[in-house]
């Protein structure tokens, strides 16, 4: 049986079909790199133990980030990141949300009234209304996270034009990203500071642009995120 | 044929109008109400009764940021605000507080003292001109607290701060609203944290 000569209609699905998987192909590999390329983060975690801890079921934790200093605050997104890793998983932990604590204890947290030292918690804990709202949420940790995501080290240059017939973009640039969060956990029953994480996130961004700009950014602050939040879930479960 | 060319025109007309009145506007200032939700202190309330007056130059307080060609650049509207915060803070302070326009008004109501806060200066550093990654509000108040005889209590000088950092997706009129939240709540956080403090203030209360 002779074959049926394709027609022109079968000729375009056969191109078409060929050009979306080399599409498929080229995306996927792109994904690939990128993938590899946004993984070059190294983060390194540090504790240092001062005293005994553990978490009773009906207790809680509140992260608080630091705002005192002039030319930095720390961003509230992280704190919250750490506070909603620290709730999930095994050995999950209750986690007050930072702004409600602060609104509730309000004007007692503000940065220019929280206490930067456990002497100062020990005065705060003097005033009825301040010890009894903490007794209401329960609180048995208060860790105060502090610290920023630098960028340096930027080189390369892209350049785009947009005419008529369309635009685009070619060059290439990089980056050197560095998180460095440390948290301090005191305990609200001792008065005392148990303990100290240091976690340290570093990174190489890429931004390849031919035609499309492509960011491969090293995630830096997630991954501090997530190993800074593993870390404060064992230490205050005292594992 | 004279009808539609003379709608076409009327049309252009008022099309360039709409044009010009958009540049025009697209040049002005551009104008920040403040907008916030303050919570009520956790402070020990003190036994006695305040009367306050709001005066129309802190109702309706704005500032004016000028560009560094002296143009009008942005208009920061913060009275509204600042009587917002007031209102949380001082029935939390305070036995008894009465809102009062005058002191006539505020000895009818029989109180045992007026207060009546003024703004004396507002200043704001942009990251575009501090080159700073955080917007930054500073705001000067004085504070003015009289007997209803109008005989002078304590009249003391308070300054507030508040910086929120720039963000991706956030604009300049976020960041200003952002920071000047924050200068708000420190002021109320020192305000009532720090008024019995107030050498006359503490004299004057011993004596009621």
């Amino acid at each position: 049986m002779a074959k049926k000569p394709l027609d022109r209609g079968t000729r375009e699905g056969i191109n078409m079909s060929t050009i979306k998987k080399t599409q498929i192909v080229n995306v996927g590999a792109t994904f690939f790199i990128a993938s590899l390329l946004a993984a070059c983060t190294s983060t390194t975690v540090d504790e240092f133990r001062q005293g005994e801890t553990g978490i009773e079921t009906d207790e809680s934790v509140v992260i608080l980030g630091r705002r005192q200093a002039s030319d930095y605050e720390t961003d509230s997104g992280f704190v919250e990141c750490v506070g909603d890793r620290m709730q999930r998983g095994e050995n999950a932990i209750s986690v007050v949300p930072e702004q409600e604590f602060i609104d509730s204890m309000f004007p007692w947290f503000e940065p220019r009234t929280a206490p930067l030292r456990t002497r100062d918690l020990e005065q705060l804990m003097a005033e009825d209304v301040v010890a009894n709202k903490m007794n209401d949420y329960g609180i048995r940790y208060i860790v105060w996270v502090d610290g920023f995501t630098e960028t340096s080290g930027r080189t390369g240059s892209i350049s785009c034009t947009v005419g008529p017939a369309g635009g685009g973009c070619f060059g290439f640039g990089t980056w050197e990203d560095d998180a460095n969060f440390n948290a301090r956990v005191w305990d609200v029953d001792s008065l005392k500071n148990v303990g100290t994480i240091n976690a340290d996130a570093t990174g190489q961004s890429y931004l390849p642009a031919l035609v499309i700009p492509i960011p491969l950014l090293a995630r830096v602050e997630a991954n501090a995120c997530s190993r800074l939040a593993i870390q404060l879930k064992d230490f205050v479960n005292g594992s | 044929m004279n009808q539609p060319n003379m709608t076409i025109q009327a049309l252009l007309y008022r099309f360039g109008t709409a044009l010009l009145l958009l540049l025009v506007s697209a040049c002005g200032a551009s104008n920040v109400v403040i907008e916030g939700n303050f919570p009520t202190p956790n402070v020990n309330k003190m036994p006695m009764s305040v009367a306050v007056i709001y005066e129309d130059a802190l109702r309706e307080f704005a500032y004016m940021e000028y560009s560094e060609t002296g143009r009008e650049e942005i208009n920061i509207e913060s009275g509204q605000s600042h009587i917002r915060l007031f209102d949380a803070v001082l029935p939390a302070m305070f036995d008894r507080v009465v809102n009062v326009d005058t002191m006539e008004d505020a000895v009818e109501q029989k109180v045992d003292a007026v207060f009546a806060p003024v703004i004396e200066e507002f200043q704001l550093a942009l990251p575009a001109k501090t080159k700073l990654d955080v917007y930054e509000v500073w705001i000067k108040y004085n504070m003015r607290l009289v007997t209803t005889e109008g005989d002078y209590i304590a009249d003391w000088v308070l300054t507030s701060y508040g910086k929120t950092p720039t963000a991706t997706f956030r604009s300049v009129q976020d960041g200003i609203n952002g920071a000047t939240v924050v200068a708000l709540r420190d002021l109320a956080s020192s305000f009532s944290l720090s008024f019995s403090q107030v050498p006359e203030v503490s004299e004057w209360l011993r004596n009621l």
